[in-house]
């Protein structure tokens, strides 16, 4: 008996992985089930089991909920997924160009005292890990709340967007808009990938808002005020993070 | 193999693993976790609805069964299913007559 309780407290822990919604209308059922199918004498869940349960949690909570008519809203769901994992690739590079940013600044600051140099390596790297989270968190934040009919994330998508293209142009140096008295980081750092990054999720944020304005999406996004009538009923439209680790000073 | 679990009539969560199990010959074993995305999944494409709930030793047991499109989709797929079959076997038929 204490076995059971045992077990079943530890389901209950796992299940805490998917949406509560869900969780309401099927955890009891799944807790059900995942006693029945449980072994005599299993007194906590299994390696896989529990695998399976945080894999699945996961997935319920990230996939979007955009229904399978909506195609332009869920292609451009699909791609906010997408720029995050790009944007993730520029948050790999940073944290592995670390050193060459330490070596750099020992050089530009080589009247300051080694304490200084310290400082300003937290300061710049930490501000630098910030700056690319943002666009991480911008672009899944978007996903979601567009995946659950949001109209004001199709808008803010586009604005997000605006202010990425702006911010793009100074990951170019010669850039008249350039206003980055240090290369940016990944660009010196990274030259290839560093130019590549910021320009593949200006594209993906580029596809997103066309497609976000598709008359085929317009029609799955609610008025404003308009009364919800079924789940996810109004798409809204993608963020877009993607020139947010462009242009970097430090 | 949800689908095919509930074309003889409605079933419940634990039901349909065992089900699934048993059609397969025992080679694919369904996790909780698994199955319970893939229905959820699959009422949001109203391929199966739920057919009855049940209160089992204090737990809700709630059954399901293949809405009209769900049936539809499961027929489309087994003749699809059996005539690539049917075209392998044709073939191999063929393979070893020639080869004898």
């Amino acid at each position: 008996m204490t076995d059971q309780a045992n077990l079943e407290r530890g389901y209950r822990r796992l299940l805490a992985w998917y949406p509560r919604a869900f969780r309401r209308e099927n955890g009891q059922e799944i807790l059900a089930v995942l006693m029945a199918c449980a072994p005599d004498g299993q007194r906590r869940p299994g390696l896989a089991e529990s695998a399976d349960l945080i894999r699945s949690g996961l997935w319920m909570r990230l996939r979007p909920s955009v229904p399978r008519s909506a195609r332009t809203v869920r292609a451009a769901v699909k791609l906010m997924y997408a720029g995050a994992a790009v944007s993730t690739v520029n948050l790999i590079i940073l944290l592995a160009v670390i050193g060459d940013i330490k070596a750099y600044h020992a050089i530009l600051g080589y009247h300051l005292t080694a304490a200084q140099v310290s400082h300003l390596n937290t300061l710049a790297i930490t501000m630098e890990i910030v700056l690319d989270l943002v666009p991480i968190a911008l672009w899944l934040w978007m996903a979601r709340e567009t995946g659950q009919g949001r109209n004001w994330a199709r808008s803010l998508s586009t604005v997000l967007f605006g202010l990425a293209t702006l911010s793009l142009t100074s990951v170019f140096p010669q850039s008249v808009i350039n206003i980055s008295f240090v290369p940016t980081v990944h660009i010196s750092f990274v030259p290839v990938l560093g130019a590549i990054v910021p320009v593949l999720t200006w594209l993906a944020g580029l596809a997103v808002v066309w497609l976000l304005w598709r008359p085929a999406s317009t029609a799955f996004f609610k008025p404003p005020g308009v009364t919800h009538a079924g789940h996810s009923a109004q798409p809204p439209s993608p963020p877009r993070s993607s020139s947010s680790w462009v242009p970097r000073q430090l | 193999m949800i689908l095919t679990a509930l074309a003889s009539g409605g079933q419940h969560g634990y039901g349909i693993i065992t089900d699934v199990q048993e059609i397969s010959g025992g080679q694919i074993r369904l996790r909780p976790g698994t199955l319970y995305t893939a229905l959820d999944r699959l009422r949001a494409d109203e391929l199966i609805a739920v057919d009855r709930e049940e209160i089992v030793d204090g737990r809700l047991r709630r059954y399901y069964r293949l809405t009209p499109a769900g049936t539809k989709l499961l027929a489309a797929e087994a003749a699809r299913l059996q005539a690539h079959a049917s075209a392998a076997l044709a073939r191999l038929n063929l393979a070893g007559g020639a080869a004898t």
